[in-house]
Formats: structure tokens, sequence, C-alpha cells
């Protein structure tokens, strides 16, 4: 054993290595699969024994994805209506949590309004469907990004969240900035925003993930392709292709997971410690 | 095939340009006068009114007074390749009407979608509708009784095989027009057939097949030759433990109840009568269903499969009860020849029409449903659907393309085609219980689940499913009597 | 008014103003849809047709005495119980290694984190593919030990597992960074203490960090709840509720009766037990905080 050779190694320590690796494995492997499946020509995803490694790695599969269903236009609605919801989810919820915890309104009217929020936890996305689809379409909204994005436009989660989050922050702070003579806004930008950025960035987080990831909503109010997002347009792949392509669903799945993955590589020491920060302390 | 009204409506827009006059080419003479492809120039379409009414300001074709149809359908792939030839050919047949096709999902899913936007007061102007999902519409009032607008096309609504122009006639009038039209079909792989030793027919009956079943299953599952030497060589395409089945049942979902149906008439038993009196639970529906249970289960010929098709492809059943919608996909796909056969018998024959036809939403104005009627018109005309029938399997609708020289000689190319055809004229609509009450056939599909996968007694499922059936017809039953007395 | 009131009524003005667009959404596309569709409880209707016809508490008795209502109950109550019990062990033991200092640490909580954030459709149709009982990576792995793979289609114990499986590939990393954050919260002088005292390894978990991370643990506890009880786009596409309704949860049931099959009363019925159970979670829930806060 190297025990002696490097003693700074202990068996605990090895165990450890390994167990983190059989971790990475379990994990990673089902990405990994689908990455290489998207390499893969049909012949050789339908052997057996099969191959893990592409054998003869192609990139045939993603045009081939790309060009079944219109999934530049998916993308695009993806981004739209995700950064729309995000950045009025996020607006909303601050504003109101702020109003929560830091006006001099009265007890019952605060309370009220949280009780609201509360209420609205409650909710499971299912059950508003159907009247929030009439709701548009007498709007004339149905099919739409007004459609897809206003009953997404709100979060109880968030804004719950985040009055937790502010009701945990020293009020000595926003007192001593009243006393300056701060107005609410000045102290919900310049006072309150700053120390509540982890909590936000949760909320934004869930908002990104919860648009870019919504899948029955945007099912059931979009109609046409202008207007499907990813996960929709990769279910209509799945849908048109069946089940004989999956190098080319697996395609089509990689452009759905893939900008998510870049993001998250992109920030995840931010968004982890944002996740954890804003979990512990609300 | 287009309305008067609709003639005189775009001939006012028509632009004679240099002299070529290009008029729609679904004439009011197109039911006796064939013309192939549409998209063609078509000279025979100038007569006489176009040339009284020849428009007094020569301009470019506008887009003024182009009407939009917007279309909501379920065909993807290869049929919706095939939708979308059918609707380009139109759109660029004629300038006053502009169809947007717009796919949906599946059946289910367009049925669902159609329920909201109804609800919404936002509809399309034409849907596809499947077999199970028109009446519920037609119920609630939401379909266009399309006689008149038929007769002001100039269609000779005689000219439907009857069978299925029948089944979208209610109260005199019709509300669902057939154009996506099925039967189920025996397909078995003819190389397996032949390396088994079996003649190449399919079974006359199912007893005969179930003799059968045991050679089949014999055959190694790698042994399907690939036709085409010269291409790559063969790819074994599943585990060497995989056991090759003699028959593959679909799921639910993938609408076994409609299949099954076939099955319980062989064993002269009903899902229900006409009245919804509920018959799937007497001594012949019980029969049928241990049957199904017992090809899965105790003589284990046939199994559940996830993908009836791909599974079909890839050479792991010989044989498979499928619509005829999958034909050219089948044929198109396979490695090896293609076989298909009329349904085993039993005690008899028995064979449902399926599929599905064309509605216009009710409630529309007045140009916009002779507008959705000019591509009903088209798509489902002989010309229309003889081209559709031979990219796609269907069956032709219409008893002059049935016997047009086009589809004759097709027949003769691809006799599979013609065992179709040949078994239309032997079919029998379909019962009350899988097409009339809402969510019947999932019903009755999730019952035969539960006798072949959850391996239960049938008579207690198919008693169950009796208790549902009446329940969820009830309100259907009152609401018909309501509409139609 | 006297000089109190002045500000008291602005700053009620400033925080309905505040408040007003965010609650009237909420509002708007939550609480409106949810009075409708219990109101629709109490009807027969088939969502388009003229007749909609009041049946009082008809559709509750039909439900409740629906041999299926109880197989759904059963299975959400299965499917919610393995995927939350699965998850929080799976992330204890994941935020205890990933806690120790190791190399690749920090890089190993991100690669677990990961599937949190992606699509459960595109997630479903991965697994789909894996758990393919002809093609998929299990199969094809457990063929090197000529294994037969269990169908994850057509069994409907298998079925069951599949799709716990994916809720639990896909949730484990959330709770996992919650317990990490949770462990690093842990006073180290308590861990010296009862080094002292003698305490040994498992003692320090039983009596220090476990008491320590239950607040965590709670909220991992309640969030897998609620991800569990209303997860439908894996369900929806990895197996439609099937084979035989194994895996049709209450959420997808909902689904079924209300989009599929037009039941608009049976619909409503779920709505209001989904609503019930919801309401009971909360309540616990806000019990359990505030015991623990206490102590």
């Amino acid at each position: 054993m190297p025990s002696n050779t490097a003693p700074r190694i202990s068996l605990p320590q090895i165990l450890a290595y390994i167990a983190m690796g059989i971790v990475v494995i379990l994990v990673g492997l089902p990405l990994i699969w689908m990455l290489f499946a998207s390499f893969k020509l049909t012949d050789e995803i339908y052997r057996m024994p099969g191959t893990f490694f592409p054998e003869h790695p192609t990139l045939i599969n993603y045009p081939a994805a790309w060009n079944a269903v219109p999934f530049g236009r998916y993308f695009a609605n993806s981004l739209i209506t995700t950064f729309a919801a995000t950045a009025s989810k996020m607006s909303l919820a601050m504003l109101c949590a702020y109003a929560l915890v830091y006006t001099k309104a009265p007890k019952w009217l605060k309370d009220g309004a949280f009780l609201l929020i509360v209420a609205a936890l409650m909710v499971p996305g299912q059950v508003v469907i159907v009247p929030n689809y009439v709701t548009m379409s007498m709007l004339h909204w149905a099919d739409s990004y007004q459609g897809i994005i206003l009953p997404n436009a709100a979060t109880a989660f968030g804004t719950f969240l985040l009055r937790q989050y502010c009701l945990g922050l020293p009020y000595e702070v926003v007192e001593a900035a009243e006393i300056d003579g701060a107005s609410h806004w000045q102290r919900l930008w310049l006072v309150i925003m700053p120390m509540a950025q982890p909590a936000l960035v949760t909320v934004g987080l869930f908002a990104v993930v919860s648009e870019w990831n919504d899948f029955l909503w945007p099912l059931i109010i979009t109609n046409t392709n202008e207007m499907r997002t990813l996960p929709i347009g990769l279910y209509r792949l799945y849908q048109t292709e069946g089940l004989q392509s999956w190098g080319i669903i697996m395609a089509g799945t990689v452009f759905v997971v893939a900008p998510i993955v870049l993001l998250f590589v992109r920030s995840q020491k931010f968004i982890i410690e944002g996740i954890a920060a804003g979990a512990v302390r609300g | 095939m287009d309305a008067k009204l609709n003639r005189r409506q775009f001939l006012r827009a028509m632009a004679v340009v240099g002299g070529s006059t290009l008029i729609v080419a679904c004439g009011a003479q197109a039911t006796s006068q064939p013309t192939a492809e549409p998209t063609a120039a078509a000279p025979a379409a100038t007569e006489a009114p176009a040339a009284t009414v020849a428009p007094t300001v020569v301009m470019e074709p506008t887009k003024t007074s182009v009407i939009d149809v917007t279309y909501w359908g379920s065909f993807s792939g290869g049929l919706g390749e095939a939708e979308k030839a059918m609707v380009d050919s139109f759109n660029a047949s004629q300038n006053n009407v502009k169809v947007n096709y717009q796919f949906q999902g599946n059946y289910e899913e367009t049925a669902q979608k159609l329920t909201a936007a109804i609800q919404a007061k936002q509809t399309p102007d034409i849907s596809l509708l499947s077999d199970v999902w028109w009446f519920k519409f037609y119920v609630a009032g939401a379909l266009q009784p399309v006689k008149d607008l038929m007769a002001a096309a100039k269609i000779d609504t005689t000219d439907y095989v009857d069978s299925l122009i029948n089944e979208g006639t209610r109260k005199g009038d019709i509300h669902w027009t057939p154009f996506a039209r099925s039967t189920p079909l025996f397909y078995y792989n003819k190389d397996m057939f032949a390396a088994a030793g079996l003649p190449d027919r399919g079974p006359k009956t199912w007893a005969e097949f179930a003799e059968w079943a045991p050679k089949l299953m014999k055959l190694p599952i790698m042994a399907q030759p690939t036709p085409d030497a010269a291409a790559k060589t063969p790819v074994p395409t599943v585990a060497p433990d995989t056991k090759l089945m003699a028959f593959a049942h679909p799921n639910s979902a993938s609408y076994v109840a409609w299949l099954f149906q076939g099955v319980i008439w062989q064993h002269s038993g009903h899902y229900s009568d006409p009245d919804f009196t509920i018959r799937i639970q007497e001594e012949n529906g019980v029969r049928a269903g241990k049957f199904y249970q017992d090809s899965v289960l105790k003589d284990k010929w046939a199994y559940n499969a996830k993908d009836i098709g791909a599974d079909f492809l890839n050479g792991l059943t010989a044989t498979t009860m499928a619509s005829t919608g999958g034909l050219k996909g089948f044929e198109k796909n396979a490695k090896f020849k293609v076989g298909t056969a009329f349904l085993p018998e039993v005690d008899q024959f028995g064979c449902p029409t399926g599929g599905s036809g064309l509605a216009i939403l009710a409630g529309l104005p007045a140009e916009k449903q002779q507008a959705a009627m000019q591509y009903i018109a088209y798509a489902t005309s002989p010309e229309g659907t003889t081209t559709w029938s031979q990219a796609t399997g269907y069956m032709p609708v219409r008893k002059s393309a049935v016997e047009s020289d086009s589809m004759k000689k097709y027949f003769e190319a691809s006799p599979n085609a013609k065992t179709a055809v040949d078994q239309l004229a032997k079919t029998q609509p379909q019962d009350a219980a899988r097409v009339f009450i809402p969510g019947g056939d999932q019903i009755i599909g999730k019952g035969l689940e539960r006798i072949m996968i959850g391996a239960e007694d049938v008579a207690t499922v198919w008693g169950d499913i009796k208790t549902t059936l009446e329940e969820t017809g009830a309100p259907v039953k009152e609401a018909m009597k309501a509409i139609e007395g | 008014m006297n000089r109190r009131q002045i500000p008291l009524l602005r700053e009620s003005l400033t925080l309905v103003g505040f408040v007003i667009l965010n609650i009237a959404l909420i509002c708007a596309f939550t609480f409106y849809p949810l009075i409708q569709g219990i109101q629709l409880s109490l009807y027969q209707w088939d969502f388009i047709s003229p007749f909609k016809i009041f049946v009082g508490a008809r559709n509750y008795v039909r439900m409740f005495s629906d041999r299926t209502f109880w197989q759904i109950m059963r299975n959400t109550f299965v499917f919610t119980f393995s995927t939350v019990s699965l998850t929080v062990l799976s992330a204890f033991g994941l935020a205890l290694l990933l806690s120790l200092p190791l190399r690749g640490r920090e890089l190993t909580r991100g690669v677990v984190f990961l599937p949190t954030l992606l699509s459960g459709a595109a997630i479903a149709l991965v697994f789909n593919y894996i758990l393919d009982d002809r093609y998929g990576m299990l199969t094809q792995f457990l063929h090197l030990f000529k294994i037969k793979s269990p169908s994850f289609y057509t069994d409907p114990f298998w079925a069951m597992v599949g799709i716990v499986v994916t809720m639990v590939w896909k949730q484990a990393g959330y709770g996992a960074v919650i317990l990490i954050a949770g462990l690093q919260g842990i006073d180290h002088t308590l861990y010296e203490a009862a080094a002292i005292d003698g305490a040994g390894r498992r003692a320090r978990l039983w009596y220090i960090t476990i008491p320590s991370l239950a607040p965590m643990l709670l909220f991992v506890v309640v969030t897998g709840i609620l991800g569990a009880f209303q997860s439908f786009d894996i369900i929806k596409v990895m197996t439609n509720g099937g084979p035989v309704n194994a895996t049709n949860v209450l959420v997808y049931n909902l689904y079924e009766r209300g989009f599929v099959n037009f039941e608009a009363g049976p619909a409503g019925v779920l709505t209001v037990v989904i609503f019930v159970i919801m309401l009971v979670l909360t309540i616990l829930q806000l019990q359990v905080g505030a015991r623990n806060n206490a102590v």
C-alpha cells in the first residue's frame, strides 16, 4: 500500500476519493451517455452489444435535429420568455418583500398581503392551467409571448423567500438610512438589494430554471412553431422522430441542456453559494 | 369544387397576367375532370364564368382578398410531410385562400387543444379530428354542418365511400368529412414467414396463427436477411438472448382498443350497441379478452410492445396489427419484405374503420366557411385522396378514386395497398362505446392493459369497464337526446 | 388629520403600490383559477358542451368510491415517499462526503448540483433511452454480466422505479448543496468539545450533526415533497402514467381527467384533493418549523 510512500493520504481518504469518483460517474454518466449517443450513427445505437464511446463519431445528428423542427426559433422564444419572466419575477418579488418588511403600514394590511402570498404557495401549477388558458385566450393572447409569460410573471415562492431573508437582515441599517432621509426607493435600491443579493440570486435562478424548463403551460398555450419553446420543441422532435432515432433525439436534447450547462459552468460558484445562502438564511 | 360564390370572390382579385389565366385547379368540374397534380397550371380551368367576369382592373395577384385558413392537424414525420405537401399544393393551386397547417401533437393532443380553444372562443377554422373525438365536438355544437357548403362547392357527396361519409353524418347533415381514414391491417414479415416455412399469406384464423407462432419463434432473431446485400453489412440489432416474438400488441396510448374492437367482433361480441348499452362484459367479450390475455401470458406468442412499428421494423416481432396509415412508413423503412393480410377470423370476420377526418368549426363567417370548404374539397377530391393515399397508405375516400386508373396502376405496383382497400369493403362502423363516449377508447385500452399486463381476471376488469363506460356515457347520451331528439 | 395619520397613510399607500402588481398577478393566475376549479367540482361538464349540469357532491362520491382513485392516491404516496426519502438520504450522504477536505470537491459539487437545473422533459428523454430495455445503457451494461434488464415500460413495479430513480437523480444535488451549507454553519467547537468528552464518530453524527442540520433537512424534505408531489413532465414523457396506471399520480391524473378526458367535474374534485393535501403539508411544515426555531 502506498501509505508508506505517501504518508499524507490515509485509507479513509482513499475511500473518500473512490466514493467521490463513483458519485461523479453516477451523476455524470447519463449526460455523457446523452452526449455520446448524439455522435453515434443509428446502426451503432441499435447494436448489441453496443458501444459506450462513439465508434465513428459523426455530427450528422445535429443538423438533422436542427432541421427536423425549427430549433433556432424555439431557442429565441425560450430566451425571450425566460428573460422576461425572470426579470419580472425578481423585481416584483423584491418590491413586494421590501414593502412587507420595511413599510410602516398597518399590521393587518401587511399580514393580509403576506397571507395571500403564503396561500398561493399551496396551489400546484397544474391546477390553474385550464382557467388560465381561457383567460389568456379571451385576451387574445393564446400563442403569444404575453400568453406564455404573464401567468409566470409573479412568484409567491420568491416573494416568500425574499421576505424571510429580509426579516433576517439587521433592521438598524434601514433605520439609519431612514433617519438620513432616504426614500423607500433609495432604501430598497441602495441598502436592501445589495444585502439581499444571495436571496435575489436564488429567486432569479429558480426563475430562470423554471421558465427555461417549463413544460405544461407552454405546451398548452402555444399552437405554432413560431411560439414554441425549447422543451416543447424537443417533445415535438420526440414525437416526430419516434423511438427510432435516439441519435437525433439526443442531439435535440443537447440543444436544450447545453445552454443551462454553459451558464452553470460559467457561474457555478456564484450559483451554488447563492442557493445555499438563500436557503440557509431564508 | 369551389362554390360559385367563392369563385366569384376570388375572380374579383384574380389577375390575368400576360394572357395566361391562372385559375384554381379545383374548378367546379374537377370531380369529373381529374387534375392529377394541381400545382401545374390547369388549362381546363378557364371556363365561361371566368371569361365573363374578367377583371376590369388588370393587376398583380394582390394579397388583399386572400383568406387565411388555420388548419390544426396531427400528422408528423413522414405523414406530416405528406400533409404539408398537400397544403402547399393547395396554396399554390389558387390565389384566394391560404391554408396554414399547424401541427398540434397526436390525435388526443389536437382534441385537447381544440377543446381549450373552443372554450376560449379562439378556434382554428379546420381541425383534423380522429374517429373517437369528432363526436364530442359535434354534441357540443362545435362543428359546422357542411352539406350546403358541399353542395355549393359542387361536391358529389355520393362519391364518398358510403361507410366513411355515413360515419360523419348525423341528423342528415355531414359534420365530419373523411380524410385520413384507415382500417387495421395484419402486417407480416415475409422473409420470416419464408424462413419458417409458412405460406406467403396471412393466417385465415387466429387458431391457425397460434399454430404458426411456435415456428416463427424458433427463428433466430438475427436471421433476417438484409435485402440489399450491396449495402452495409447486416447489423445485428438486438441482444442475442432476445427471443423473436410472433405478434406485438400496442399499448392503450397507441389505440389497442381500436384493434381489439375487430377482435371482439370476431368473437361475435361488441363493445356496445348503438344506443350505448354496454356489451363488453358479456360472454363473447370475456372470451375475446381471455384470448388477448392468453396470447401474452399463457401461450406467450405475443407481447406488449413499447412501439409496435419500431419492433416490427427491427425484426423483433414477425407480425403485428396496425393502421393502414403506417403502410408507407413500413415499406419505406423495412429491411425485409412487408406483407399485409386481412385480419384473422375467429367465429367470423371483423374489422373496424378508423383514422381521422376534417371538420369545419362552427361560427365562422361565411367566407371563411367557404374557404375552409375549398380546402377540404381539395384534400378529399378524387385527385387529392389519390395523392394522399399513395403517399401514406390511408384509404382513398372517394369511390371514383378507388376505381381510377391511377389507383389501379398503383394497386398493381403495391399489392399491400390493395389488401387494405379490399378489406375496406368488409369493415363495419365502430361501436358507440369507443367512438361516442369521450375517452371510451382509453378506458377500454387501460382495461386491456390490466388484462394483459396486470394479469387481472377478464370478467372483473370488463365489469369495472362497463361501469366506467356507463357513467361516462350517461351525459353524452343525454346531450345527444337533447340535440337529436 | 393629525400628524400620526399622514405617515401611516403614506406608508400604506407605499405598501399597496409596491405589492399591488405582484398580488394582482398572483390573484389572477393562481386564486381565480383555483376558485373556478373548486366550482367545477360540483358540475358535470366536458368543458365545451352547452350543457353544464349541477350535480352537487356526486363527483366527490364517485371519485372516492372509485378503485382507481385510491390506486392513484397510493401511487402518489409511494412515489413521493420513495423519492423524498431517497433524495434526502443521498443528499445527506453527498453532503457529508463533499464536506471532507478533498481535492476536486468543488467540481464534484458542481456536477452533483447540475441535474437540478436541467429540463425535466430532456432528462426524461435521456432516462427513457438509458432504461430502454432493448438498446439502452442499462441493458448494455447488464448484458456484460448476462443479466436481462427489467422492463421499465411494461412492468408496473419497474416503471415506478424508473421515475423515482430519475427524480432522485435530478433532485439529490440540490439537497446536497443546501446540507453542505448547513454543515459549514455548524459550530466546530461543538465537535471539539464532544471529542474531548470521548464521543465517537457515530455519536457526533447523531447528537451534533443531525440536530444542527434539522432546519436544513426539513427544508430539503419540504422542497422534495413539493417537487415530487407536483412533478409532471418526467411522468408525462417517461410513462404517461402507465402501465396500467402504475405511475399515475394525483397531478398527472388531474391533467388526464381535465385535459385528456375533459371531465371538468372529476378534475375539479382532484383540484380540491390536491389543494387540501398541500394545505395540510404546509401547516405541518409551519408547525414543525416553529418548533424547530423554538428549540
